[in-house]
């Protein structure tokens, strides 16, 4: 945990009165963000992200399985979350578990939509490969390597990277089989399937401090903060998820005020991301 | 199966006495007072050093010296099949041990008495060797964190497949079954501080491989000194000196 003294408290919460922050960026900059893709070579997609001191590892594997009964013409897509000790000693044992399971959490309402996986970024019936009978289950699985502050945008960053660096082999069905026998499969060695991932959502958390919001907050203003909700918002700047953290209530007007602010920082961050996975991807190809 | 073809190749185009490629790079971790990032081939792990700082725990505390400690832990992907293990099964532990009793041989633990250290070390990917990797890692992270030591404490693995020593083993020639070897030195004062084999080998035979597993410690130990040497002169240079 951050152990802050009076006056640094004072002077953390006076700079972001006065638009000024302690490391020198506005209420609504960013710290740089550095992606790099492919660094896991033993899963279909991998990406690293670092926002300032903050880096995430993501990756994505897919797994043939069997869809559920409810949903016949739908694969899965899970999202866990991991905290390494590494990245803060707190987390040693089991003290990151209560971290790690709301962070899941908040990314699966923010990335995978509803229940029937309506609105999800990652469309569940491209996923599909025999109805009823072969699916892929894609498994995301996020790794905090060091940790300051503005965690859920870094790992959805990661995540939209590790997603648009993943190629899935094209499955082709050899014999079909009747009724409830599962049919044979034959994976592709060299062909893969990318997934469009423009319609996959960033995340941006508003971090709300004294009467100021602030964005891409670091673990000391984190400490500061009295609440915080992270919008989930897609290219067209439509909302997909939305997630409260903190205790103190916010006002319905200052909600609706922040929407339109995530909104407007969700587009740059897009544009940045995407510049950023498409040189990473560019960089990958080279070597 | 055959590990060493009459060439005398193995599976990854390596000579017998060949080592993986290394890599190494200190201060991943930004919050750490001490961090590193180890590469053996496709072995990735990350070590990161926390203190020495007040101990957390005040039963644990010792009067005289520093309480050193260690966790390892595994990423969900680092292993080709995805597997989400709990925390703290028993290989894990056993690693865990194994790290904090070799790097408590090397860390002057009695400059530091009430005082606590912790080892955190996480695999990102495995592919055999993860235990000497690791201990590497946290060599550098410790030597990175300024906390005195005797020595730096370097480790590789050999082992012994189709009548042929053969260094630093991955994975698929780790599973095969054959003995393998995992030594700990610390390289100036010439001792050897952990060893452990599994499967059974003559003693002629041991001797060469335990000798061979030696070489490759010494050479990563010359790496290591390489790389700290390297990031005192960058440090060096920032300080304008």
């Amino acid at each position: 945990m951050v152990g802050l003294s009076v006056g640094e408290k004072y002077f953390i919460q006076g700079g972001i009165n006065q638009n000024l922050r302690s490391d020198g960026r506005k209420r609504d900059t960013y710290r740089p963000i550095f992606v790099e893709t492919g660094v896991i070579p033993q899963a279909n997609g991998s990406a690293r992200v670092r926002i300032g001191t903050t880096e995430v590892i993501a990756s994505v594997k897919a797994e043939l399985g069997r869809p559920s009964a409810l949903h016949p013409d739908k694969g899965k897509v899970a999202i866990f979350v991991d905290c390494s000790p590494v990245a803060e000693p707190t987390f040693e044992g089991r003290g990151g578990e209560d971290l790690s399971t709301e962070l899941s959490v908040a990314l699966q309402h923010c990335l995978l939509g509803g229940k029937s996986g309506a609105g999800a970024g990652i469309d569940p019936s491209s996923l599909v490969v025999a109805e009823g009978k072969v699916c892929w289950d894609l498994y995301i699985d996020g790794l905090i390597v060091s940790s300051d502050g503005n965690l859920l945008d870094a790992l959805g960053a990661a995540i939209k990277a590790a997603l648009s660096n993943t190629g899935i082999p094209r499955v082709h069905v050899t014999a079909a089989a009747s009724g409830d026998e599962q049919p044979e499969v034959d994976i592709s060695d060299e062909e893969f399937l990318q997934f469009d991932t423009s319609e996959v959502p960033v995340i941006v958390t508003l971090t709300k401090v004294g009467r100021h919001y602030i964005v891409d907050a670091t673990s000391e203003e984190e400490s500061q903060m009295s609440s915080a909700i992270s919008f989930s918002i897609n290219r067209k700047g439509h909302i997909c998820g939305l997630t409260k953290r903190g205790g103190s209530g916010i006002d319905p007007s200052v909600i609706s005020d922040m929407i339109s602010v995530a909104q407007h920082i969700s587009e740059q961050l897009i544009t940045k991301l995407e510049s950023e996975i498409s040189a990473a991807e560019a960089g990958e190809d080279e070597l | 199966m055959e590990y060493v073809s009459p060439e005398g190749l193995r599976l990854d185009g390596r000579r017998p006495m060949e080592m993986r490629q290394l890599r190494a790079q200190i201060g991943a971790v930004a919050k750490a007072d001490g961090s590193a990032v180890f590469e053996m081939g496709n072995t990735k792990v990350i070590a990161a050093v926390y203190g020495p700082r007040e101990v957390q725990n005040r039963s644990q505390q010792i009067g005289d010296q520093a309480l050193v400690r260690c966790e390892y832990s595994m990423a969900n992907f680092s292993t080709g099949d995805r597997k989400r293990k709990p925390k703290g099964d028993r290989r894990s532990t056993e690693i865990s041990l194994v790290i904090r009793q070799t790097m408590e041989a090397c860390i002057l633990t009695h400059l530091m008495p009430r005082s606590q250290i912790d080892i955190y070390v996480q695999v990102l990917q495995a592919d055999g060797g993860t235990r000497s990797a690791c201990i590497n890692a946290a060599t550098l992270a410790l030597a990175d964190a300024g906390i005195p030591m005797h020595d730096l404490v370097t480790s590789c693995s050999a082992g012994y497949l189709n009548s042929t020593p053969l260094l630093d083993l991955n994975y698929v020639e780790d599973s095969a079954g054959g003995p393998d070897i995992t030594v700990g030195i610390l390289p100036k004062l010439d001792k050897v501080t952990l060893l452990q084999m599994d499967a059974k080998l003559p003693v002629d035979i041991f001797e060469n491989v335990m000798q061979l597993a030696i070489e490759g410690c010494k050479a990563i130990a010359t790496y290591i000194g390489e790389v700290l040497l390297e990031n005192t002169k960058q440090l060096e240079y920032r300080k304008g000196l």
